[in-house]
């Protein structure tokens, strides 16, 4: 019964909308509900921080159809280098996506010969000095090159000890610091980026993974300190899991791992340590989510110009973005045919107040631009987060005009109003938060406050409280009784009079 | 000597832990209907303890109210008590009744809720810097009140110390049992109603086509 009725509900609907279709011009949305996530990991309805405009793909530009691309970088002239990998070619668009600049196909190898990519899975272009950096995976190198396709140097498999010769050296994705070391990500290798200098020298390996302290690892350790070297060598050995994009701000870098809960996100600074480490933060979709409980599987990372982490998840098709803080901004995108939705997302890029999505299935680019929300709550976001609560104030009550349930915005206004001495105001909005340790400081000013309006009154109280019992003391020990016993006895009186009165 | 109302033994068993529940035994002053009210407070007691608290200190989850944990964590927690510790003292030759170990234990709880209450009361004047006296008071009521409860149930069954210790060992190994008993019931229960309303549908949907 309940089943049929829906299926009524759902056809009449379906027939409504129809209707207004033919009656109403079609307006952009996207093929998903947006959410965002409240304070106990559930998800909320919100608005939509980005939405889809359109999706690019090779025939739009004459070029042959893109197959399978990979990766998508964006140089600082704002040119796009797109590694299509399935045809082996570097398509650069501009910053608009209205023309293809260029085209890379061959290259001139270091011997003058020319030579082609076989699958390149990702690009770096340094700007600066006019290089950019391919992954250059079926071929096992990375390559150097100049923007007229001359390579200038070759990164092939280190021939030092600690890189293990048995290991194959399939680079994935690559990237190059302000000093000229190249990081490279490399298939099956667990301990981390192989990094060399702009010489090509191997340098060693950069930012890895901890192994998570599972019981399985714990035994595993236990029984290698008592097992022969034959037990060790034949039992399975700890490793943790590789990371398999990053992405470079200034000097962090920033790693994202298809991993169960460590070390899913990084900031790894330049001696290697994670700033991210200890951080609570729940990355992707919370396993208490609507429509998932498949683990988070972030196969890109893009910072931003402001300083935004965009994470690309694969398991959801969705794009996850972080203020530089690590809370959740925005979920955009989701797994459907639709514009705004992908099959296979492979790399995520940003310009600007935009997002460019790939999808390697589908083979487009699909930009996201943001929505007059978006640009409020980022705006928001970037003056709260550099400490200017009180310029972020009229932001957050704007944000709050779109979505009431916008969680940061509470945060921001409580913070703003406690740091302005409104306290009230402060514990209010921190309720509305759910933010005890923002309430806690509020109400200690507010009691404060308090105390210091009403020092009189409670001095008296005390006073009072104190002659009270002075008095009390006194009655008892000379007429044994207390001022309650008197006061019972008199109202005692009182009343037996009022009855006397009245029977009489 | 010692007579004393109904509630002025409540009072003198809590304020006396090591021969209050003797003189009250000894006089019979123990009040069923106080042991009700008590157990009613203890319910009371644990619901402000998660909804009334101040906001500085714990943020519940008040998206949905459940009484059910309430009713668990304090009357059925309080009767499956009662019933184990009956049911093992029986067997120790313990000589308490049912009724007596209600009220004895009953008596017991008084430290724990006042704690509460002043506990709650207290977190709206507090901040987080100050929770150490909120810490102290809870500590003391709580610590009271098991202090109470073993002194209640070695007076009611007139047990050595030694054998108070395993006979609340051995009751606490009883709940479990009655609880898991109760869980592994309910569901029970909820197979056969499920089974039921399948019937039921089958039949609505036969009489209907």
């Amino acid at each position: 019964m309940h089943k049929r009725f829906k299926r009524l509900f759902t056809s009449v609907f379906t027939g409504m909308l129809t209707v207004s279709n033919m009656i109403l011009p079609a307006f952009a949305d996207e093929p998903y509900e947006v959410y965002n996530y409240d304070r106990w990991g559930e998800a909320i309805p919100s608005q939509a921080g980005y939405l889809a405009e359109r999706s690019i793909s090779g025939e739009d530009f004459d070029i042959e159809h893109f197959s399978s691309p990979n990766d998508i970088f964006k140089d600082d002239d704002n040119n796009f280098y797109l590694v299509d990998s399935g045809n082996n070619r570097i398509v650069v668009f501009d910053s608009e996506f209205s023309e293809v600049v260029n085209i890379y196909d061959t290259f001139t190898g270091l011997d003058g010969e020319p030579t082609t990519l076989s699958n390149p899975m990702g690009i770096f272009v340094d700007s600066a000095n006019g290089y950019m950096y391919i992954a250059d995976n079926k071929n096992s190198r990375v390559i150097k090159s100049d923007m007229n396709g001359n390579i200038e140097a070759e990164f092939t498999k280190p021939t030092s000890e600690v890189y293990s010769q048995d290991l194959t050296f399939l680079p994935q994705k690559v990237l190059v610091d302000s000093a000229g070391y190249v990081y490279v990500v490399v298939n099956n290798i667990t301990s981390g980026a192989v990094m060399f200098d702009s010489t090509g020298e191997f340098v060693g390996f950069y930012g890895a993974n901890k192994v998570k302290q599972t019981a399985e690892v714990i035994s595993n350790y236990m029984w290698n300190l008592i097992a022969t070297d034959e037990m060790r060598a034949r039992r399975s050995k700890s490793v943790p899991v590789g990371f398999n994009n990053f992405d470079i701000d200034g000097q962090f870098i920033y790693t994202c791992t298809q991993s169960e809960d460590t070390d899913i996100v990084k900031k790894v600074n330049p001696a290697g340590d994670n700033l991210f480490e200890g951080l609570d933060v729940v990355w992707g979709d919370s396993t208490s989510n609507v429509d998932t409980d498949k683990t988070v599987a972030f196969t890109d990372i893009d910072i931003s110009d402001n300083g935004y982490i965009n994470c690309l998840d694969l398991t959801t098709n969705r794009v996850f973005q972080y203020d530089s803080e690590c809370n959740l901004l925005f979920v955009v995108g989701t797994t459907a045919e639709q514009l705004g939705g992908f099959k296979q997302v492979s790399a995520v890029e940003s310009m600007g107040a935009n997002l460019y999505v790939v999808d390697s299935l589908k083979n487009t680019i699909t930009i996201f631009e943001e929505t007059e929300f978006g640009s409020i709550v980022h705006q928001a976001t970037d003056l709260y987060n550099d400490g200017y609560y009180d310029e972020a104030l009229d932001y957050w009550y704007e944000v709050l005009k779109y979505d009431g349930n916008y969680r940061k915005a509470y945060l921001g206004i409580a913070s703003a109003k406690l740091n302005s001495g409104e306290y009230e105001e402060s514990m209010k909005y921190a309720k509305l938060a759910d933010a005890g340790s923002r309430y806690n400081r509020a109400f200690e000013g507010y009691r404060q406050d308090w105390i210091d309006s009403h020092f009189d009154l409670i001095i008296f109280v005390i006073v009072l409280l104190i002659a009270i019992w002075l008095v009390d003391v006194i009655l008892k020990k000379k007429k044994n009784t207390t001022l309650f016993k008197m006061l019972v006895q008199a109202i005692k009186s009182k009343l037996a009079k009022r009855k006397g009165i009245k029977s009489s | 000597m010692m007579d004393l109302t109904k509630r002025q033994w409540v009072k003198h068993t809590i304020m006396h832990p090591f021969e209050g529940y003797e003189d009250l035994r000894w006089k019979k002053g123990g009040s069923l209907k106080y042991s009700f009210i008590i157990v009613v407070l203890l319910f009371v007691a644990q619901i402000a303890y998660d909804r009334l608290y101040g906001f500085q200190f714990y943020v519940s989850y008040d998206k949905i109210f459940n009484i059910i944990p309430y009713l668990v964590q304090s009357i059925i927690l309080f009767a499956t008590w009662v019933i184990g510790n009956w049911a093992i003292s029986t067997l120790l030759d313990g000589e308490g009744t049912l009724k007596n170990i209600c009220i004895f234990s009953a008596y017991a709880l008084i430290p724990y809720i006042v704690q509460v209450f002043i506990n709650v009361f207290l977190s709206h004047f507090l901040v987080r810097d100050e929770y150490i006296f909120m810490q102290a008071i809870q500590v003391i009521g709580t610590l009271w009140s098991i202090i109470l409860m073993f002194m209640a149930i070695k007076t009611v069954h007139q047990f050595s110390v030694l054998k108070t210790i395993g006979d609340i060992i051995l009751t606490i190994f009883a709940m479990v049992i009655i609880l898991f008993l109760l869980v592994l019931l309910l569901s029970l229960f909820q197979q056969v109603y499920v089974f039921v309303y399948s019937v039921y549908t089958e039949i609505a949907y036969r009489l209907k086509v």
